[in-house]
């Protein structure tokens, strides 16, 4: 396995916090090539990084720097993946070692304990890059129609956007017609326009009472008067975010934010948003009370442009982060199909558990739920994700070591948010705090936690999201059962259950990450029995 | 030729393997037909053997008796067989690990009790075969099936591989499944109940999905779902499929999906139910800080 290792310094902002040769040097021995670039996103650097692939062969690419969550969302670190993928590594061999807001600017304060962090992360992640399984991407030809949900304004704007450029677009509406026709009247031509067209349909009173799928094939299923109507669209447009019953319905079946109010919430408001966790689900922004004409049409203007940047191109490639099950291992004992949330397990007809890929979302709740470890998701295998705590445990940080399991969708990018917290107050918080990146909180492994007290962590705590917003519906609470059981386990070892922390949190709450953070290690500074270690 | 030497001792166990493997009755014939029974704890010999080519060995690692007992029988045997889930897994004594020594004994004896110079000494621990020494063929079960345990000592004296499966016990369990083969949000059963506390249990339908806890999917195959055909839920004597798997914390991410984790029956042993015969292998095999073994 031929490794690269990619270092930004992201515009000056890491070489100021921590001393990148001494980071590069526990890779350095395993690495073909280690490279240190000013950005990763400058002009040129990704042809740089592709002829470096071409060159030395790499299998496996760490790009040090951003967080991984900024992966998901910015346009140009979506172009810096592709480039890598299409220069012949695969795409879950491209792993982020998140220097920068985990080490660089969360401890301005303390370049030792940054460098000494941001080493463990980096050899984490060139670990995560080198053991994870090669996916092959799907390819799909993207349909050319799209369902929209809830008709306003909005909506009608979007829909004849879409129709100029020739997709065809079902409107939904949890109303009857006469109601509907109301709120679309404002925009008198271009309802009739998109009403009277013959590839738009509109289906009032509608539910949605099925879906799978992703961008480019989704199938969705619609209760309606006219009974249940199966339709295929390449993408969906949530024209009411603030609509809980449609957001609902929604999140049975696909991955949806929610904001405390339980309306759909996109990637990050100010740069991206249309763009959901989703990547075929796009939502108008929610409107204000007072907005003019003129506003909601830019805010159905960004939505479709959004959509149709996804969907005109000849395939999208889908990469199947999904569960594997092992036949040699699997007994049939079906907890997994209870486990799933969206009802992508089941047991075929040979015993064995099988999974329906176009519902499963990859969140590895039916991976811990497994009692013989008879499946694995292909972007966070178990074996990884033990053996990362094993590693993050040798980092030689000053203090009590604390492991914070960090859920993909609130914990992490909670974490992410700390940096600029910090930056406001100019204190940091401890390095001795090493993060793990886990799916959802439902993949909390119970042998996780035993394994970090095992190595010698002081404290573990697992930040996970608010009660109603996890990506997969109940993630977070399953977890909360399971760790509630555990601390019966805990303690039957003379650990002290205090030193198990969960913590709710949004992903804007970085604030709320640090101050949580102060209290654990209060917590576990005054706790006596029960350190970690072997036996 | 002569045939093939055999042996079986006991260390810390309960000697329920030892009867298990009389059970076999005539099925013994088939045993001594291909091997000499040379030495077991019926022999009356102290000692074994120098030379044996196959050493059952049951009973876990509980004094420096055991210890020095096994490293013997280690030498002189060509095969090692570990029978039972003591030897295997540490067993059911291996609960004990949670106490400290002294308090162990008081239980077992009361406080006033001196003990015979001529008694071994208690290790703090009780420790599988594996922690000590390498183990050749592995039989867990308390006590393992009769046939398991012959099949078992038939291959070894014979010289060939010894292996069964790896699946869950639910894979040979006859019980139908039914809540739990379909999607929902909802808890198999409403409550986690006590075996008294049902009046009737239906015997052909899966004890989850009636409110018992049963330890099925965290244990391995190979015993034949023999107390479940009883109409008796697993207590998970034949250990977790994978070693690296603790039967224990797999009890708590596994069930607690499937059954609400409030459970009181669950609630009030959850050790005793997740770890019975597998402590000493999980990741803390016994409680931190505790003091060392007897007369310390
Ligand atoms: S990874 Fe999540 S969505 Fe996929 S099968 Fe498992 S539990 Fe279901
Ligand atoms: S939980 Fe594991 S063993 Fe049970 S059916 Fe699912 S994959 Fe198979
Ligand atoms: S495994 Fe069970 S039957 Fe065998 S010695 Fe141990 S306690 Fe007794
Ligand atoms: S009764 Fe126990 S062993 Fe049988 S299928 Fe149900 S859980 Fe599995
Ligand atoms: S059903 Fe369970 S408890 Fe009974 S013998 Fe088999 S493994 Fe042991």
């Amino acid at each position: 396995m031929a490794l690269g290792v990619f270092l930004s310094r992201c515009g000056g902002r890491i070489e100021s916090a921590l001393d990148i040769q001494a980071a590069l040097a526990g890779v350095a021995g395993r690495a073909s090539v280690v490279r240190v670039l000013d950005d990763f996103f400058d002009a040129g650097v990704a042809e740089g990084i592709s002829r470096d692939i071409e060159e030395h062969r790499l299998d496996a690419v760490v790009l040090a720097g951003h967080s991984e969550e900024h992966f998901a969302k910015s346009l140009s670190a979506s172009h810096l993946r592709d480039a890598i993928v299409a220069a012949g590594v695969n795409a879950n061999r491209v792993a982020a070692a998140n220097i920068l807001e985990q080490c660089a600017l969360a401890h301005p304060d303390d370049v030792a304990g940054a460098t000494a962090k941001a080493r463990a992360i980096i050899d984490v992640a060139a670990t995560r890059a080198e053991m994870a399984e090669a996916v092959e991407g799907e390819m799909i030809r993207p349909r050319s129609s799209v369902l929209i949900l809830g008709v306003t304004a909005e909506a009608v704007v979007a829909a004849q956007r879409l129709l100029r450029l020739g997709y065809s677009v079902v409107l939904a509406d949890r109303e009857d017609g006469s109601k509907r026709a109301g709120r679309a009247f404002e925009m008198h031509a271009t309802t009739s326009y998109v009403l009277d067209h013959p590839q738009a349909r509109v289906i009032d009173s509608a539910r949605l009472q099925d879906g799978d799928g992703y961008l480019g094939d989704f199938r969705i299923v619609l209760e309606s008067a006219d009974g249940l109507e199966t339709y295929r669209v390449g993408g969906i447009l949530l024209a009411r975010p603030d609509h809980t019953e449609w957001v609902s319905e929604l999140r049975q079946h696909f991955r949806v934010d929610v904001d405390d109010a339980g309306f759909a919430r996109s990637l990050d408001p100010a740069m991206h948003p249309a763009e959901t966790v989703d990547p075929g689900i796009m939502v108008m922004p929610l409107r204000r009370s007072d907005a003019q004409q003129v506003d909601k049409v830019a805010a159905a203007d960004a939505a479709a442009m959004a959509l149709v940047l996804k969907l005109s191109h000849d395939t999208v490639v889908h990469y199947r982060d999904t569960s594997a099950v092992d036949t040699a291992l699997c007994g049939g004992c079906a907890t997994c199909v209870r486990t799933c949330a969206f009802g992508a397990c089941s047991i075929s007809d040979d015993g064995f558990s099988d999974v329906d890929i176009r519902r499963c979302v990859g969140c590895g709740k039916c991976v811990v739920s497994c009692p013989v470890g008879a499946r694995d998701i292909v972007s966070s295998p178990h074996d990884y994700l033990l053996g990362a705590v094993r590693d993050l445990a040798r980092a030689k940080v000053e203090g009590d070591k604390v492991i914070g399991f960090l859920c993909g969708g609130c914990g992490y990018p909670a974490a992410d948010s700390a940096a600029s917290t910090v930056a406001g107050r100019g204190v940091g918080y401890p390095s001795s705090f090493l993060p793990l990146r886990i799916p959802c909180g439902g993949r909390l492994d119970a042998l996780y936690v035993l394994e970090a007290f095992k190595v010698g962590f002081e404290g573990v705590c697992v930040y996970r999201c608010r009660e109603g917003h996890c990506h997969n519906l109940v993630g977070n609470l399953d977890m909360d059962r399971r760790v509630n059981l555990l601390r019966t386990v805990l303690r039957s070892r003379n650990i002290d259950d205090a030193r198990l922390r969960i913590i709710d949190i949004s992903p804007f709450e970085g604030e709320h990450f640090i101050h949580t953070l102060e209290e654990v290690y209060s917590t576990i500074g005054g706790l006596a029995n029960g350190k970690g270690g072997p036996l | 030729m002569s045939k093939p030497t055999l042996a079986t001792v006991s260390l810390g166990g309960c000697e329920g393997c030892h009867v298990s493997l009389l059970d076999a009755h005539e099925g013994l014939l088939d045993l001594l037909e291909a091997a000499d029974l040379v030495h077991s704890p019926f022999s009356g010999d102290e000692e074994i053997p120098a030379h044996v080519d196959v050493v059952m060995v049951e009973g876990a690692i509980t004094t420096e008796e055991d210890l020095r007992r096994l490293h013997a029988a280690r030498a002189s045997a060509t095969t090692l067989v570990a029978v039972g889930s003591c030897a295997v897994l540490g067993g059911i004594g291996g609960l004990r690990n949670l106490s400290p020594v002294a308090e162990v004994k008081a239980r077992a004896f009361g406080d006033h009790v001196t003990k015979s110079e001529r008694l071994p000494r208690l290790r703090r621990l009780v420790q599988p075969l594996s922690d000590f020494v390498e183990i050749d063929i592995s039989v867990p079960g308390c006590a393992p099936e009769t046939g398991l345990i012959v099949d078992a000592l038939v291959a070894a004296v014979s010289g060939n591989e010894f292996s069964f499966g790896v699946r869950n016990l639910c894979d040979e369990c006859h019980r139908e499944k039914r809540a739990l083969l379909e999607h929902s949000s909802e808890f198999v059963s409403d409550d986690v109940l006590a075996l008294m506390e049902l009046d009737e249990i239906d015997p052909k339908r899966c004890f989850l999905e009636q409110g018992l806890i049963c330890m099925g999917p965290m244990t391995r195959e190979g015993c034949g779902a023999k107390c479940t055909a009883a109409n008796v839920p697993c207590r998970g004597c034949m250990g977790p499929s994978r070693l690296d798997y603790e039967q224990g914390a797999k009890t708590i991410d596994a069930l607690a999906a499937v059954l609400p984790a409030g459970g009181i029956m669950y609630m009030d042993d959850l050790i005793g139910t997740g770890y019975r015969f597998s402590m000493p292998v999980s990741v803390f095999p016994g409680a931190l800080d505790h003091e060392g073994g007897d007369d310390d």
